[in-house]
């Protein structure tokens, strides 16, 4: 789909020129503290929490998405390879999906997913909201810089 | 650099995009329908009905087939475009009684996003059994016949 393309050349250009150290600008409505978001802990689909502080200090890309949205599915082979590309360059992918453990731990298998896949029911939804995520719509990213800014959001 | 800020193309809320309306049409049956916005789709098996009070029982009947999509993880998926009309039987209930419909809806948008499961409600006042012809349905499900 189109869109989704068009999104993630957006997002792309986000994580590049932040792997590279340049600075980036966004609109003004976007909340710019991560604070509350890295300060979350959640479970992975094994269960075991993980605290968004690990990865304090890389460029952070979280992508709040359901195995029930076709369109974040669609994207996230692309993030898989994108994890690939730039995480050795400092970028994190984190899922965070609004679904049950068992739908995303068979996507993530199937998907060969190779960065975290955090849990938080529709809650994620609520959480997404706080970081901007007008519509409460899926999918919907935020990329926090290595200082704990958010720098991009897009839904 | 900044974003193209012209590129975010503006959609719409879940209800709005998918606005659900109902009205009586007798004291044992109800027409709920779903008006779905162009270029926006809802999931066949992820409509739900609920009335209140809840002493009143629902019967909802199979709903109409939709537009098959294959879908790569969930298989084959049933959506539904433009509207929907659904014909509800109700039982238990006292002629005259008003009751308040939900109705559970998960769709999409065609632009590549999807909204979580979103209730919307309906108040109706159910004729009488004597009475003839459909009523008029209440706040919500009158203002979607307007627009």
């Amino acid at each position: 789909m189109a869109t989704v393309k068009q999104r993630l050349v957006f997002a792309v250009v986000a994580i590049v020129a932040l792997a590279a150290g340049a600075w980036f600008a966004v609109s003004t409505e976007v909340p710019r503290d991560a604070t509350t978001l890295l300060a979350l802990s959640l479970p992975d689909t094994e269960g075991k929490q993980q605290a968004l502080a690990q990865w304090r200090g890389k460029v952070l890309v979280v992508n709040f998405w359901a195995t029930w949205c076709a369109p974040c599915r669609e994207e996230m082979p692309e993030f898989v390879r994108m994890q690939r590309e730039f995480g050795p360059r400092g970028v994190q992918f984190v899922g965070i999906a609004a679904d049950q453990p068992d739908k995303v731990d068979q996507f993530a298998k199937e998907l060969k997913l190779n960065y975290p896949a955090l849990i938080r029911g529709y809650g994620a939804i609520e959480l997404s909201k706080t970081g901007g995520n007008r519509l409460s719509a899926l999918p919907f990213t935020i990329v926090v810089d290595r200082l704990g800014s958010v720098v991009y959001t897009r839904g | 650099m900044a974003l193209p800020l012209s590129a975010q193309v503006s959609l719409l809320p879940a209800e709005k995009a998918f606005r659900f309306s109902a009205r009586a049409i007798d004291a044992r049956s109800v027409e709920a329908r779903f008006t779905i916005a162009d270029g926006y789709y809802l999931y066949r098996d992820k409509i739900y009905f609920r009335v209140e009070p809840t002493s009143t029982r629902l019967s909802v009947p199979e709903l109409p087939s939709g537009k098959i999509k294959e879908d790569e993880f969930f298989g084959r998926v049933e959506t539904y475009r433009g509207s929907v009309v659904i014909t509800l039987g109700l039982q238990g209930i006292t002629p005259g009684q008003k009751l308040v419909l939900k109705a559970e809806s998960q769709g999409c948008a065609d632009l590549g996003i999807c909204y979580p499961p979103t209730v919307q409600q309906v108040t109706l006042a159910l004729p009488d059994a004597s009475s003839a012809g459909p009523s008029t349905p209440a706040n919500i499900g009158k203002k979607a016949w307007f627009n």
